[in-house]
């Protein structure tokens, strides 16, 4: 039951929030996103949860909702990151701002819930509108253009991907008769050679445009740069980690036989996005777009793990999905705080914030450290598993993915430097306020706990994988 | 468990309440909590150490799992410790040397605003550096492996309103990832191949294994790191960069603990070395080649920590020259002793530094024997100690080093080691007579100089009992590593011995002659110290080889261009994406007559029952 609240819960918020006066909504919001939070406890309290029952029964449809080592974390980090964003938002804003924020925040819920693809569906097309009329009423000038960008490519692939889901139904009653979406089920498809790679791709593209991968990333610069802080931190923590959770949840399972079919070009593929999002971060003024392209890149890191079709890759990508969107989110969060100190986003405006903002130059390198991926902190124990799937994979990958990793500390202390050290080129600006070290350093002191303990997360995440792993074990061997 | 928690969590617990209550505490607290700390953690240290001396031979480690890191698949990581004679001589090291600079810091911070944060960061460092040492794995090793960078970053560019220091933080940082890349990578061979990462788990394993190309390769990538922390070559320039931090700093992290932490990487991988005689001799030879390397750069500099900088280069070569050959305690015990006279010379340098108000260039010092006596008679020591005249702790140490070269076979490098030692005492008397002999150069800055308070002092005069008369502790610590190196197989000829008395001779003749040399030009004839680095090869060595420019070009410029390449990339991508957006956005117009409203939602929604029946129709057929 613990499953419908979290899902009742953001969208009841959002209601109530649209019905409450302006100045209250920013309080009505993070009071339903603290709510949502203990729906979570309880639901980490109980363990896994299941729902299945009919919807459209005529065409096999089910409202399938469950919570396993996979999912779980994902649900949580929905919740945490929403309320990190509710805090950072600014008071000022009109309600539909927070009533749009409540909506996302179901929204992905539902993706990260659903076991059902046309349910999947559904929230997947859910999370495009609330993002829309965020990037159009709250950014920058450079907004709508972005806007029209997501909408259009995102539009795209996800056509493509129903597309694919009634594919994959449809082939599955050739030999099993009934029609059905439960994507447990849908594990030994048989696809002819002509089909399969049409399939394989209608989905593919969907997750690739979603997280976003390499090269179909064309809405992300605009979107994540102009975006208020708090928007870009929910799309670059939480959003973005539909797509990869698409490729563990949906392709792993279904498309096991290509997947070892294409390994080596999904893998160089991930590897050309997770160079060239660290060249890119290497190379920017914009202190945001710099974090966008450092996301980009850690994008290409999560997606290398998934393609190295290992256990330690996958679960390390399932680790680094949850530790990067904490980190992610939480470093985009900072950027909004210097940026709305300064009226600036350019690095080189910038530097010497430290003089008068020390906590905010602490937290900055806090969360510009974790995102370099300094050992002890969670990304770190990420991308070692990343990378000793790779190593057990192909060594060049894991070779790859170490010198970014050089790259990334190059790009994040830069930033780092950039903005907070040498002299302070403008005004005198103001030091956090209680309430922002208060939430900013809940969100620190989470990450440190994953960090230190990571095995919270992975002994969770590790018996679900088993199954997917198990997958590989059993349909892979036979084609290589 | 108990005490090993303690000694290193102390310090963290000093970081984390200065850090957080710097604001209400008094200001000379945190200089004073902050040494505390970490004197209690090495008296609990001497503690453990006995304890680890009352096991029997043959089991002289503790060593045991506190909870989980990462569980899943395969056999579960550990926050594990492993406390054995070899990470014993560094606990103590860390915190005895450590807490003298702790003290000697309350003194030299004294007078500036963010001292609070000094000492957090110290005290955040030395916590890191012990949970290297005290790692049982090789993850918790990488763990504190990145701290102890971490740490040195942020103290490199403690005065971050320098431009030149926060350069110089930054390309610490970038070549220390480099070296932890280099970690990662190796440990992740070894955990994929054998299921464990665990110092006791491996080294049981390689003792059943033969030399391989795949024991080659992770010991190269293992070398990397140490390459990167103990400042070889290719990866040392930011060593020397490093010297903007405060001088403190350099003393503890740049030249007596952090630094050597590749020594000790390599000596605890011992079994390993052996499995890899390449990269063994790899180290060796990198070794020897920075002793000569480093020490002709350190010829010609005027800054007086650059000096003692590339001097730390160079003495890191003799550590790294006596592990890779095989003489283990050696390179150890040379270690310890570098530890007391490094820590020593740069906390003299800081005094006088101190005394002459920032002033580092040896230009305008000299003379000032008279004006701080106790500051210059300590340095004497720890000056002849490095030079390795006897019986000073350095010529021990040096000798074990040398002499085991030598003794294993290895005389080409022994003979590269035994110039360096002469080059070695004629830099460092260069410097001691430039510094505290001659002439005052600078009148106003030579008036104004005095000696340096007694809690600055203080710790420099211990230090300097401990560089003349550690030469004496040879036996014992000889005694104390070999329950390490015996327990498993690699290393038979760890024990120190020393070489034919005539190589003995040999190094120190060309040492005292040395001496000589740097008296007659620098205190006899007094002459000027820059001419010599103006042309020829005393460019070359003053810019120390012109290694920044060769990483400018061979490393800093391609990345540069791949960058630009990529920016290029990306507008093509961009404008592709644009011009896909133009595309339906037009189509959107032009049906925009059909309805109202959202008409490219119509489009597409009618797009995708379309595209769903011909796909329904393409499988049916």
């Amino acid at each position: 039951m613990v499953l419908v609240w979290l899902l009742a819960i953001p969208l009841i918020g959002s209601f109530v929030v649209l019905f409450s006066g302006d100045r209250a909504a920013k309080g009505v919001a993070v009071g339903f996103g603290l709510i949502e939070i203990i729906a979570f406890v309880v639901l980490l309290a109980h363990g896994p949860a299941d729902i299945n029952v009919p919807w459209i029964p005529e065409w096999g449809v089910r409202f399938h909702l469950g919570a396993d080592g996979l999912s779980l974390f994902l649900i949580g980090l929905t919740a945490v990151m929403t309320v990190m964003a509710l805090f950072a938002s600014s008071k000022t804003y009109r309600r539909s701002y927070f009533f749009w924020i409540l909506f996302l925040e179901f929204g992905m819920a539902g993706v990260f819930e659903s076991l059902d693809l046309m349910l999947f569906y559904v929230f997947w097309e859910v999370i495009l509108i609330p993002i829309f009329f965020l990037l159009t009423g709250y950014s920058g000038s450079r907004g709508r253009p972005a806007a029209m960008k997501w909408l259009i490519m995102n539009l795209v692939g996800s056509l493509f991907m129903l597309i694919g889901i009634v594919a994959v139904a449809v082939l599955h009653t050739q030999p099993f008769g009934a029609l059905t979406f439960e994507i447990s089920q849908l594990t030994h498809v048989p696809m002819s050679a002509a089909v399969a790679p049409w399939v394989f791709a209608s989905f593919f593209l969907a997750f690739a445009i979603k997280a976003p991968l390499w090269p179909f990333h064309g809405w992300m610069p605009d979107a994540y740069s102009d975006a208020p802080a708090p928007v870009t931190s929910l799309l670059a923590g939480v959003m973005s980690k539909a797509g990869i959770y698409g490729f563990l949840r949906i392709m792993l399972p279904i498309f096991m036989p290509q997947m070892r079919q294409y390994q080596t070009g999904l893998l160089i593929f991930a590897a050309i996005g997770l160079l060239y999002g660290a060249f890119m971060a290497l190379r920017q003024k914009d202190m945001k777009m710099a974090s966008a392209y450092a996301s980009l890149s850690h994008m290409g890191m999560m997606a290398l793990g998934v393609f190295s079709l290992t256990e330690a890759g996958i679960l390390g990508a399932t680790f680094l999905m949850v530790a990067h969107g904490l980190i992610i989110g939480g470093l985009f969060v900072v950027l909004g705080f210097a940026e709305e100190r300064t009226k600036t986003r350019e690095i080189g405006a910038m530097g010497g914030l430290n003089d008068d903002a020390p906590r905010l130059a602490a937290y900055f390198l806090f969360f510009a450290l974790a995102a370099l991926g300094l050992p002890g902190l969670p990304g770190f124990v990420g991308e070692y598993l990343i990378i000793q799937g790779l190593v057990a994979h192909d060594v060049v990958f894991a070779v790859i993915a170490g010198i970014v990793l050089i790259v990334a500390a190059w790009y994040m202390i830069r930033l780092f430097q950039g903005v907070m050290q040498s002299v302070r080129k403008g005004p005198r600006i103001l030091d956090l306020t209680a309430m922002q070290v208060g939430y900013i350093g809940t969100l620190a002191l989470l990450v440190l706990l994953l960090g230190v303990w990571p095995a919270g997360i992975t002994s969770h995440a590790a018996p679900t994988l088993y199954h997917a792993v198990h997958l590989l074990a059993t349909k892979g061997g036979a084609s290589s | 468990m108990q005490g090993v928690a303690e000694i290193v969590l102390l310090p963290l617990f000093g970081a984390i309440t200065i850090g957080m209550f710097k604001g209400l505490m008094p200001k000379k607290l945190p200089g004073i909590w902050a040494s505390l700390l970490v004197g209690i953690s090495f008296l609990i240290s001497i503690a453990e150490a006995l304890k680890l001396s009352r096991l029997p031979v043959h089991h002289r480690f503790l060593t045991g799992a506190v909870f989980p890191l990462i569980t899943g698949f395969g056999p579960a990581i550990h926050w594990r410790y492993y406390l054995d004679p070899l990470s014993g001589l560094w606990l103590l090291v860390i915190t005895g040397v450590g807490m003298l600079i702790h003290v000697y810091s309350i003194g030299y911070m004294h007078d500036d605003p963010h001292k609070a944060r000094y000492f957090s960061y110290l005290n955040f460092f030395v916590f890191a550096m012990l949970l290297l040492v005290l790692a049982g794995n090789l993850l918790i090793l990488l763990i504190g492996w990145a701290l102890v960078g971490l740490a040195s970053y942020l103290l490199i560019g403690f005065w971050y309103q320098r431009p030149s220091a926060v350069r110089a933080a930054k390309k610490a940082f970038v070549m220390n990832t480099v070296g932890d890349v280099g970690i990662l990578l190796g440990l992740t061979l070894l955990y994929v191949h054998y299921h464990t990462v665990s110092y006791p788990g491996l080294f049981r394993i390689f003792d059943h294994q033969t030399p391989s190309a795949f024991f080659e390769w992770t010991a190269f990538l293992l070398y990397v790191g140490a390459m990167a922390k103990s400042a070889q070559f290719p990866l040392h320039m930011w060593l020397v960069d490093a010297m903007e931090g405060p001088t403190p700093v350099s003393a503890l992290i740049h030249a007596a603990t952090m630094v050597t932490a590749g020594v000790y990487l390599m000596a605890r991988l011992y079994p390993l070395l052996r499995l890899a005689p390449d990269v063994a001799y790899l180290v060796a030879a990198i070794g020897a080649f920075m002793t000569i390397f480093a020490a002709s750069s350190a010829i010609f500099q005027r800054d007086i920590k650059k000096v003692l900088a590339f001097s730390t280069v160079s003495q890191l070569g003799y550590m790294m020259l006596g592990v890779g050959v095989g003489a283990f305690s050696a390179g150890v015990f040379h270690f310890m002793m570098h530890a007391f006279f490094k820590a020593l010379l740069f906390l003299g340098a800081g005094s006088v530094i101190h005394a002459l108000s920032g002033e580092q260039d040896m230009n305008r010092m000299g003379g000032l024997w008279r004006k701080m006596p106790w500051t210059t008679w300590s340095f004497l020591a720890a000056t002849l100690a490095i030079s390795g005249i006897p019986p000073f702790s350095g010529y021990f140490s040096k000798e074990a080093v040398l002499g085991e070269t030598y003794n294993l076979g290895h005389p080409i490098l022994w003979v590269v080691g035994a110039v360096a030692a002469g080059l070695t005492s004629f830099y460092m008397f260069r410097l001691f007579f430039l510094t505290f002999f001659g002439k005052p150069r600078d009148a106003s800055l030579y008036e104004h100089a005095h000696e340096a308070p007694w809690i600055m002092t203080v710790p420099v005069v211990i230090l300097g009992v401990f560089a003349t008369f550690g030469g004496f502790l040879k036996n014992w610590v000889n005694q104390w590593l070999a329950p390490t190196f015996s327990l498993y197989r690699g290393a038979p000829h760890a024990a120190m011995e020393s070489g034919p008395i005539w190589t003995t001779i040999f190094t120190v003749g060309l040492a005292v002659i040395a001496f000589f040399i740097a008296y007659a030009l620098y205190i006899r004839k007094s002459t000027a110290t820059n001419a010599a680095s103006e042309s020829g090869p005393g460019r070359w060595m003053y810019r120390a080889w012109y290694m920044d420019t060769v990483w400018t070009y061979l490393a800093v410029v391609p990345f540069q261009k791949i960058g630009n390449a990529v920016m290029q990339a990306e507008t093509g991508i961009l404008a592709t994406v644009k011009g896909i957006g133009t595309v339906v956005w037009d189509w959107g117009e032009d049906l925009r007559p059909l309805e109202t409203g959202y008409v490219r939602r119509y489009a597409l929604s009618m797009m995708v029952g379309v595209g769903a029946l011909l796909v329904y129709y393409l499988i049916r057929v």
